[in-house]
């Protein structure tokens, strides 16, 4: 096995930060800072009152609306919204519900109900269908769905009511911080150079090939087991160490900032991208294009 | 809260590996990791690091009244503690199935094989007796927590010092560590777990495993054995077979490591001794290496190098042949010298460049005065300008 290795040196720090106006304005607070003494304002998340003081419970930026303050965090665990769509992993098989774990507080619930059964959408989940359930879905496997209601000690209820939604087969799951998810009509992107990516707003992002024909009656538990030809796979690695580079510099990730990020890393080599000094190049060539594009 | 699952895929690849006989940290089977063991100031007190897996234990005593039903010997109590600061997944205050099994074989290992004089901590019969109580505390798991935590209860009561009595009819007089120097316990021999982990219904077999190794065990076989080959105890959990031969097996190992583990700890035992003997500074402060600019230092990573030679031929055969030498440097003149030859000179001078040493030499006997007159034109551009100066001149 043929190793690589690098002496220690000291290679100069690009600063990557654009000038953007509105850069000097951000006000960020560490837990225990004072952010106003002035009591006219209600506290949103993320504060607490310290005799009379308005002070930050988390680490992040202080967001004003109008009487509103609140402080976002930098880096939390998936706080869930209604609509979100996340990619969770299967923990345990209750008896009429399977617990997903989703980087969330508690772990989500998906309800025998919410899920689409073969066989036509109004049946009416049956005995045979709780003890089957293992059946459909097992501890381990990951699912894509989406965020239907939230119980009152903030876990999420899921459900995979659509065609799109299910049990993910063969590809790659990368782990980001939730934070760095952007909002966006639709998570699900085919990508043109080859490959299908799902932005769960949990931070985990679904990488797989894309597929020839979309199957209308699998139902969403079909997974099909044939082999991944090798450019595909080369295609999702690339992908893969290029979420990873732009996760590391906290570059917003939606389907334009991967793209631009995947053509600069056309010219290295797959396994080169995750050298420090690359990652750097790649992200400071996708944020000057997405400087330009938004300009 | 709760630990993240282990994907299908990494349970996939460690049992796969297991299967080819190699561990996520390159160690082989039978093999334990770096072990350890630093002591504190205060005799009794102890931190095991067994790889990445940190305990801590203190032993301390008290004068108590004895049990009534052992009028004559001292009680020893053993408490093993889980707190979040080992891992996330350990909750504050909840009885974890793991905290029961792990105090169970703490006890059973220590206090059922008598490996401590019960009967030589009695002061006064029926009335006051020593408790020993032996606190461990489970800084950081990283796997094969039941083995840390016997090695560092055992080293932390070898090290222990009980104070000084004197007993005069009924009246018991405690000397405190100044007036009279403590003495330490007596122990018969150390028992020392070791742990087994069983994959795939019991084909393979390893020696401490760390924690991604236990996630997918099947099961777990933990013998407590000292250096004269006794065994202590004997525990089997996971519900997996095991065949005779295997357990056979396993206690021939374990005694194998067991005078290992004993022969480290009475080093370390003997080393504690020695330096607080000549008065050189101990304790957890001094058994940690001080900050210095080498910050960046690593843990050894052992790396495979089997294949190394016939690799590195490959890449030398497989690359181009490199592009030509370059020429070694030609000696002009004493001081001046060059090396290749340079391209044709593109200024579009007709001086030719065997003017251009003279020149120079020439320049540097004369000085060159400057007028600052405005009537010249002094451009010390190219060479006909400064031929004509000199001309001038």
């Amino acid at each position: 096995m043929a190793v690589e290795m690098r002496l220690p040196a000291l290679h100069k720090h690009v600063s990557l930060t654009t000038s953007q106006p509105h850069r000097d304005d951000k006000h960020l607070v560490v837990p225990g800072d004072v952010i106003t003494s002035d009591t006219g304002f209600m506290r949103g998340h993320g504060t607490y009152m310290d005799e009379d003081r308005l002070t930050a419970s988390v680490a992040g930026q202080v967001e004003r609306v109008n009487k509103l303050i609140c402080v976002k965090p930098l880096k939390t665990r998936y706080n869930g919204e209604v609509g979100d769509v996340v990619v969770g992993r299967i923990t345990e098989v209750q008896q009429k519900r399977w617990k997903v774990e989703t980087n969330s507080r508690l772990d989500s619930v998906l309800l025998l109900s919410s899920v689409n059964l073969p066989g036509g959408e109004l049946r009416r989940r049956s005995t045979q269908d709780e003890l089957a359930m293992r059946d459909y879905l097992q501890e381990g496997d990951l699912i894509s769905a989406e965020v239907q209601s939230i119980f009152s000690d903030g876990a999420l209820s899921l459900h995979t009511r659509s065609l799109k939604y299910g049990k993910l087969g063969q590809g790659v799951l990368v782990l980001v911080s939730p934070s760095l998810v952007k909002r966006q009509k639709t998570h699900f992107h085919n990508l043109p150079c080859g490959a299908s990516v799902i932005l769960g707003n949990n931070g985990y992002v679904w990488l797989y090939p894309t597929p020839e024909t979309q199957d209308e009656e699998a139902g969403g538990f079909y997974t099909s087991m044939e082999p991944v030809s090798v450019s595909d796979r080369e295609v999702i690695s690339r992908l893969r160490n290029c979420l990873l580079a732009l996760a590391t510099h906290k570059v917003l990730l939606y389907d334009t900032s991967v793209l631009y990020c995947y053509e600069a890393a056309l010219p290295h080599k797959i396994k080169d991208i995750l050298k420090p000094e690359t990652m750097e190049e790649i992200v400071l060539e996708t944020r000057q294009r997405l400087v330009e594009h938004e300009g | 809260m709760r630990d993240t699952p282990l994907s299908n895929c990494e349970k996939r690849f460690l049992l796969k590996a297991i299967e080819e006989k190699k561990r996520l940290d390159g160690r082989q089977t039978y093999d334990y990791r770096n072990i350890k063991i630093t002591f504190g100031t205060d005799y009794g007190c102890c931190i095991v690091e067994l790889g990445k897996t940190r305990v801590l234990c203190q032993v301390t005593s008290e004068l108590v009244p004895p049990k009534d039903s052992r009028p004559t010997e001292g009680i020893v109590f053993f408490n093993l503690e889980l707190s979040p600061m080992a891992s996330p997944a350990f909750e504050p205050n909840r009885q974890s199935e793991l905290l029961v099994l792990l105090n169970r074989q703490l006890e059973r290992c220590l206090r059922n094989s008598k490996c401590i004089d019960t009967e030589s901590l009695c002061v006064v019969s029926g009335e006051k007796v020593w408790q020993i109580r032996v606190d461990v505390h489970v800084l950081n798991h990283d796997g094969n927590l039941m083995d840390g935590a016997s090695i560092a209860a055992i080293s932390a009561l070898s090290h222990f010092r009980r104070p000084d009595v004197a007993i005069q009819g009924r009246d018991v007089t405690v000397f405190s560590p100044e007036e009279r120097d403590p003495i330490p316990l007596s122990i018969y021999h150390m028992p020392i777990c070791v742990s087994f982990a069983f994959f795939l219904q019991g084909s393979y077999l390893l020696v401490d495993p760390c924690e991604r190794e236990e996630r997918v065990k099947d099961g777990l076989l933990v013998i407590a054995m000292n250096k004269h080959q006794e065994i202590c105890s004997i525990q089997s959990s996971g519900g997996i077979m095991l065949l005779k031969d295997q357990v056979l097996r396993c206690s021939k190992i374990a005694s194998v490591k067991v005078s290992e583990i004993t022969q480290l700890i009475n080093k370390a035992l003997e080393n504690d001794k020695r330096i607080r003997k000549e008065g050189g500074k101990f304790g957890f402060a001094e058994s940690m290496p001080k900050e210095r600019i080498t910050t960046l230092k690593r843990d050894e990573a052992p790396v495979e190098m089997t294949d190394v030679k016939e690799t590195a031929n490959d890449i030398v055969n497989r690359t181009e042949t490199s592009t030509e030498a370059v020429p070694s440097p030609v000696l002009v003149a004493a001081g001046t010298a060059h090396v290749g030859e340079g391209i044709v000179n593109s200024w579009g001078l007709d001086e030719d460049e065997e003017d251009e040493p003279q020149t120079e030499d020439r320049k540097t006997d004369e000085v060159m005065v400057i007028s600052d007159s405005e009537e010249d034109e002094v451009v010390i551009l190219n060479e006909e300008a400064k031929k004509s100066k000199k001309n001038r001149k």
